[in-house]
């Protein structure tokens, strides 16, 4: 199992929803309003002079699925690279 | 949740919260009131007295002077002037702007209720009459008759103003100069003298056998009976026989000692209608009404009652308010829907798609039925104020909703679902938004403290533009969002995205075209920023310089398709004679103006009813009053104004015409009054008189003056009769006795009234015309003495001929002679400059004084109240910018678009010729908000762009480049929202015009200046990296730090 965590331009939310849910992946945790910056393109502050917003994304997805979700979050990001996507993934084990 | 949240995720409920308020606006409209100007309630009560057959010396001695010093103590009182005239005074209160007059009319009346019994015998009740603009005659009708006119009071009674007064609305309707039926008993004196019977015997004969009494009742075995006696006369015929004594066996008949007359009643007044014999007819509505639909509802049961009426009688409108009315109202409404118009185009062109410019276009009726919701529940009406309001509103609602929807179609090009580009591309803007909006109301709330005349007229102007804007807001961040979400595609993943459309091709291009220039201009001129601003100074100063050549105004005359002048003969001049001129002048205006001539009225005489209608008359038997109704401006070659001076041509080569004044509005007095007026101060008439023609004399050489007016006359001559007291004494009798006897011989005596069909007729008894007429004769009069003996008027009086002045004018109790001046061609502020020069170069008689005052006063007030209201509605913009920039000299920098708008209507108006007027002024009042948003725009995103890292230089150059559309945008709509308001030439259109010019004049040059002036200011006034330097002194407070952090590029 790995975990996913999306950081995206909060525009794209309802995509990603879109994206988790034909995948069959049920379970997520979404953090609607996170600030930040990325080594490349603009802050996403929510303040007056970067006013964008950006939301995370959590999931635990088996490693099947991983492949699939790589390419479309890499052709959503690629759709506008003002948008901005971001996925970090690393290795998840099942606790209780 | 924020607004436009719910506002995305409820998109029927928004939709219906929207429709439900559109549904109220288009309610409110149908039950707005539609009158040509703001309800204006001068806060003025007359007070008319009359006494008939008293001059005016009398007048002012017996009646005004005491009324005026009981009247002096009322509360709020600002000015008292008046007017005694022959047989009637008038006295004006003028009560502080705001004053309860309800109050103040209770109060006059208590007042009224203490000095009447002090007032001499046959002096009739003071009447009490509120003017406001509400009570001013809607409509004004000219009834001529052939073969009825003798009885035309009674038919037009019975048949039309009993049938008009009971239209809802209307208050009043009145016939001026009705002929009246009296039945006069005329006598010799001499006559009377040798039966030894008194007029007062045949007058107490008269009352004794007019009677109609209850006698009770009387109870047979079933009824009761009511006894009366009817000894009422039937016709005058009876009144001939009646027996006045029975001397020696004989018996005296009326008949044998005088001549009854059943006849019209003397007129002192004389109404000439369309060249012929005729009265005025007047309707007046009740406050609060609709004037149109009153006025409709009028004519339609004029047409109804007219067929009703003896063929003779004609009915002719001079002059019908509601007409204007409706002409300005359509004209303006024309006017809206070229600014929508207007504003369409621009907002399809800059956004080059329909969905988007659907949007943005819909929040235009949405807000402004805001404003009719407000007039509504105001009170207000709808008038060419408010309707100029609207227009100017309608360039400006749509700016907000354009920023907003510009980043909502950002985010959907990024591939941002609907709903979620809408929620969130508001978010990120609805802030700003608010904040320009904030500083839009902080330059036109201040409009709606304004006080007194400019007060009443910009109250609802300033209103009217705040609550629309706000609304507008609103909509913008709820309704705009919403249809965005729902009428929006999303673009991103489209197939044809890059195809490029016929608006890319041909708009498109030319706007790209249109940002590389203005980025290469805006570079060269931040790279020479000394220069610019000296040659942006220069255009300044020029524009100061030309404002001295434009002339300034107090309101601008609309041309109302009439004219009437006061014409002024020679005094003393017999009403008959006067009529013989005021023939002469029918014919010269079928000379002059031909088949432009509608109807017209002329009048002449005092009338000696005290009655709201001696407003509109003569007041003399020397002066007429002239009304001329003119076609339509649309079929008319001549404007009102060229056809005055070509009447003021053929006036002055009349001989027997002394003086004129001619003026164009329907509404009477004040309102449109454009005079300087001097006023002359002083008890001793026969001074201040001779030192005011002489002014008068000299005015006329001042340039650019024209219709002065002196408004005391030169004397009249008058009968005094000086009484012998030592002869009276020795006959028994006492200058009372003379007095009331002489003035039952000339005025007459009301004996009483003779009743026909209801209707009540006076019974006067007098002397007969002859010696009436007859100065010899009149000397021959005798009287009864007490003893039984007979004296004549010669041997117990001193007649003399003497003259006396004919009106007498008080200003706060003290004598006032008033020259009035209209000036022509020159600005009213620079003609008063001069005469006040020349008033301080003649040094009035001592014991006068003389103060320059009129409409110019009032025109000094407003433009000084108007101008401190910018001022103070600079300082609000400054104070909302500094907060909002958090800074003192960012509001500098932003304000500094405003001189120059400020010059662009200097400009404007000299390239137009238009003047100085309030109008105008207010134009430039608005030019603050609308010129501010601009470079706040502006402003506020050079300093983005630095925040995000870019060099001073760089980011002035960007923001010019990105900003410049938008800022083209919304200043193109608010021009050509106003163009078709400065244009406009129908009726009423010289009022809002100013408007329209000045803010059409200012907006172009404060857009142009400010996207070169605003970048190079803030060049000069910002140093580069203060705002980097602002940032690394908050972080040198961490320096502590930098111990235990390695070295890095960044420290």
């Amino acid at each position: 199992m790995k975990a996913v965590l999306i950081i995206h331009n909060k525009a794209v939310n309802e995509q990603i929803l879109y994206i988790l849910e034909k995948l069959e992946i049920k379970g997520f945790t979404k953090w609607d309003t996170v600030y930040g910056q990325g080594y490349k393109g603009e802050p996403r502050m929510g303040t007056h002079t970067w006013p964008e917003e950006n939301s995370a994304t959590l999931c635990v997805v088996d490693d099947s699925r991983v492949e699939a979700l790589k390419n479309a979050l890499a052709f959503l990001d690629n759709a506008n690279e003002e948008v901005g996507i971001k996925a970090f993934i690393w290795e998840a084990n099942y606790l209780f | 949740m924020k607004i436009y949240e719910s506002a995305v995720k409820k998109p029927i409920t928004t939709l219906m919260v929207f429709v439900a308020f559109f549904v109220v606006g288009l309610y409110s409209l149908s039950r707005l009131a539609i009158d040509y100007f703001p309800e204006i309630e001068f806060p003025a009560i007359t007070v008319l007295t009359v006494y008939p057959g008293a001059n005016s010396e009398n007048i002012e001695q017996n009646i005004t002077k005491p009324l005026e010093e009981q009247l002096n103590s009322l509360n709020n009182l600002k000015k008292l002037t008046s007017r005694s005239s022959d047989n009637i005074s008038v006295i004006t209160v003028e009560f502080v702007y705001g004053s309860n007059l309800d109050e103040a009319a209770n109060d006059i009346r208590n007042i009224l209720d203490r000095v009447t019994p002090l007032l001499p015998d046959g002096v009739d009740r003071p009447t009490i009459l509120k003017f406001s603009t509400s009570q001013m005659p809607i409509l004004f009708y000219a009834v001529t008759a052939d073969k009825n006119y003798d009885g035309l009071g009674k038919i037009l009674e019975e048949k039309v103003i009993n049938q008009l007064n009971r239209i809802d609305g209307v208050a009043s309707v009145f016939a001026i100069g009705t002929p009246q039926r009296a039945v006069y008993v005329e006598f010799d004196p001499n006559a009377l003298n040798t039966y030894g019977i008194t007029l007062d015997q045949i007058g107490n004969v008269l009352k004794a056998e007019n009677l109609k009494l209850p006698i009770g009742s009387v109870k047979t075995n079933d009824l009761e009976y009511k006894i009366s006696l009817e000894s009422e006369f039937k016709s005058s015929e009876q009144i001939k026989n009646i027996t006045i004594a029975f001397q020696g066996g004989k018996i005296i008949r009326l008949e044998d000692i005088s001549v009854v007359r059943d006849t019209l009643k003397d007129r002192t007044t004389i109404e000439r209608i369309n060249s012929g014999k005729g009265i005025r007819m007047l309707v007046i509505k009740q406050s609060g009404s609709n004037t149109v639909e009153v006025a409709d509802k009028v004519k339609k049961e004029l047409e109804r009652v007219k067929p009703t009426l003896p063929s003779d009688i004609q009915i002719e409108t001079i002059f019908d308010t509601s007409k204007n009315i409706t002409g300005a109202i359509n004209n303006l409404s024309e006017t809206i829907l070229y600014a929508l118009l207007f504003v369409t185009l621009v907002v399809m062109i800059f956004l080059g798609r329909w969905r988007p410019s659907f949007i943005v276009l819909t929040v235009i009726p949405i807000s402004l039925v805001s404003g009719l919701i407000y007039l509504f529940i105001s009170g207000n009406s709808l008038n060419i104020i408010t309707l100029s309001a609207i227009t100017i509103a309608i360039g400006m609602v749509v700016d907000d909703a354009i920023v907003v929807l510009e980043n909502i179609i950002k985010h959907l090009e990024r591939g941002s679902t609907r709903r979620e580009a809408a929620i969130y591309g508001t978010n990120e803007v609805w802030v700003a938004v608010i904040a320009t909006t904030v500083v839009i109301v902080a330059v036109f709330m201040p409009l709606t403290l304004l006080g007194g005349f400019s007060g009443a007229l910009f109250k609802s102007f300033g209103w009217i533009v705040s609550i629309t804007i706000v609304v507008s807001t609103i909509t913008a961040i709820s309704f705009t969002p919403m249809a965005s979400s729902v009428l929006l595609k999303s673009k991103a993943f489209q197939t044809n995205g890059d195809k490029k459309s016929l608006w890319d091709k041909s708009f498109g291009a030319t706007f790209d075209k249109l940002d590389q220039r203005y980025k290469k201009s805006l570079q060269f001129v931040l790279r020479h920023k000394i220069s610019t601003m000296l040659v942006a100074f220069v255009f300044f100063v020029i524009s100061v310089l030309l404002l001295s050549k434009v002339g300034a105004d107090f309101l601008p005359q609309p041309d109302q398709s009439m004219l009437s002048a006061k014409i002024e003969l020679q005094t003393g001049t017999k009403v008959e004679k006067t009529e013989e001129t005021m023939k002469k002048i029918e014919v010269i205006l079928h000379k002059l103006f031909k088949e432009d001539v509608v109807a017209h009225a002329i009048n002449a005489g005092a009338s000696d009813q005290a009655s709201f209608i001696s407003a509109f008359s003569a007041n003399a038997s020397n002066i007429m009053q002239v009304m001329v109704r003119f076609r339509d401006l649309d079929v008319r070659k001549r404007s009102v104004f060229d056809m005055a001076d070509e009447l003021r041509t053929v006036l002055d080569t009349m001989p027997e015409v002394i003086k004129y004044d001619i003026s164009f509005s329907s509404a009477m007095g004040g309102m449109g009054s454009n005079t300087i007026d001097v006023k002359v101060f002083g008890y001793n008439l026969d001074q201040t008189s001779a030192y005011a023609q002489d002014l008068a004399r000299k005015l006329k050489e001042i340039k650019g003056t024209k219709d002065i007016n002196l408004n005391q006359e030169s004397e009249k001559p008058e009968l005094k009769i000086f009484l012998n007291r030592e002869k009276l004494s020795q006959m028994g009798l006492n200058s009372a006795m003379v007095g009331a006897t002489l003035r039952n011989y000339i005025t007459g005596m009301t004996a009483t009234k003779l009743k026909e069909e209801g209707k009540e007729y006076d019974v006067i008894l007098r002397l007969n015309q002859d010696i009436r007429n007859d100065i010899g004769l009149f000397k021959n009069i005798s009287f009864r003495t007490p003893t039984g003996g007979r004296v004549y008027l010669k041997d117990i009086a001193d007649i003399q001929i003497i003259g006396s002045p004919p009106i007498i004018f008080h200003e706060n109790k003290q004598r006032v002679v008033t020259i009035s001046v209209k000036p022509q061609g020159r600005a009213l502020a620079s003609v008063a400059k001069d005469i006040e020069a020349l008033v301080a170069k003649n040094t009035p008689p001592a014991g006068a004084d003389v103060v320059v005052g009129g409409a110019y006063q009032e025109q000094q007030e407003s433009f000084s109240d108007l101008i401190l209201l910018m001022l103070v509605a600079s300082i609000l913009v400054y104070l909302t910018m500094a907060a909002q920039f958090e800074s003192f000299v960012m509001p500098i920098i932003i304000m500094a678009a405003l001189p120059f708008a400020f010059s662009g209507v200097f400009y404007a108006l000299y390239l137009t010729g238009t003047s100085l007027s309030v109008n105008a002024l207010l134009g430039m009042f608005m030019l603050i908000g609308i010129a501010v948003k601009n470079s706040i725009i502006l402003v506020d995103f050079t300093n983005l762009l630095r925040d995000r890292g870019m060099a001073l230089f760089d980011a002035l150059v960007e923001a010019g480049r990105s900003r410049l559309r938008p800022i083209l945008m919304t200043a193109l709509t608010t021009i050509l929202g106003m163009l078709p308001l400065a244009f406009s030439t129908g009726e009423g259109s010289e009022q809002w015009a100013p408007i329209g010019i000045s803010v059409i004049g200012g907006l172009i040059f404060s857009t142009i200046l400010s996207l070169i002036v605003v970048p190079v200011a803030y060049y000069l006034l910002i140093r580069a990296g203060s705002r980097r330097k602002r940032r690394l002194k908050l972080k040198s407070e961490f320096h502590f730090l930098d111990k235990v952090l390695p070295e890095t590029k960044n420290s």
